[in-house]
């Protein structure tokens, strides 16, 4: 698998706008269907959002990574931070259920959103802390045509 | 892309009306907005149709109008929904829990 492109940003949300963008045209232009590009462009910005939110408790001035590595079969989407690893708990995927609402958390939900659009997902924790939300996509399942 | 809130009274409902992406950034306004309009119970409606992005903060800001209406027995509505918010909730399971209309 080769790197397409590497983006690093800054932890601030008044960015996100422009990385939906930059992921949008990325699948699009791979010929991914629209209503795929649409769960994947959701998917990255809540693994974006839960690491401004929670890695960095919602600090604007630490670094966000974003990268691109794709083959013939897969585009794989790794969005990294180095702030406060989460729980093993807080990244697992739940069983198909209508969410308790009494409980319901946006981080919660950006997880489950984040299981739902992508063929393979992993939260791995990094060294001394950090996190590495690994998204991958099978290609040839999504194209259009 | 900043976010637009109209906020109007129609066939004795408040009605917000949102227009833009509504994300990490935005959905604060929103929540605020609608907080402040659940205080006066009766029906509030927020108007999604111009929203062609919606996150899970700004599902859990519906959520949390929904929640706020609910002590004062007053209806909490969906209007409108765009496709990307109708997908975004029912990617969150959560579209049966919302009074979801396309008109009031």
């Amino acid at each position: 698998m080769e790197t397409d492109f590497t983006l690093t940003f800054r932890s601030d949300p008044a960015l996100l706008c422009a990385v939906r963008r930059l992921v949008r045209q990325y699948v699009e232009d791979r010929r991914v269907s629209a209503e795929k590009a649409n769960e994947v462009v959701l998917a990255v910005d809540e693994a974006c959002t839960n690491a401004i939110r929670h890695a960095y408790g919602n600090a604007h001035d630490r670094v966000l990574t974003l990268s691109v590595i794709a083959d013939a079969d897969w585009i794989e989407i790794r969005v990294e931070d180095d702030g406060m690893t989460a729980p093993a708990w807080a990244v697992a995927r739940k069983d198909a259920a209508t969410p308790d609402l009494e409980t319901l958390s946006p981080g919660g939900l950006g997880v489950q959103l984040i299981y739902e659009a992508f063929d393979d997902v992993s939260f791995l924790a990094a060294e001394p802390q950090g996190n590495c939300v690994v998204m991958r996509l099978r290609r040839r399942a999504m194209v259009e045509g | 892309m900043g976010l637009e809130l109209g906020i109007s009274d129609e066939q004795g409902a408040q009605v917000i009306r949102v227009v833009g992406e509504v994300d990490l950034n935005s959905s604060p306004e929103l929540r605020t907005a609608i907080l402040e309009a659940a205080k006066r119970g009766g029906t509030l409606a927020v108007e999604l149709r111009e929203v062609p992005y919606m996150d899970s903060s700004g599902v859990a800001t519906l959520v949390e109008g929904l929640k706020a209406m609910e002590p004062k027995g007053g209806a909490f509505v969906l209007l409108a929904p765009s496709s990307a918010v109708a997908k975004v909730l029912q990617l969150s399971r959560l579209d049966s829990v919302f009074d979801i209309r396309e008109t009031l």
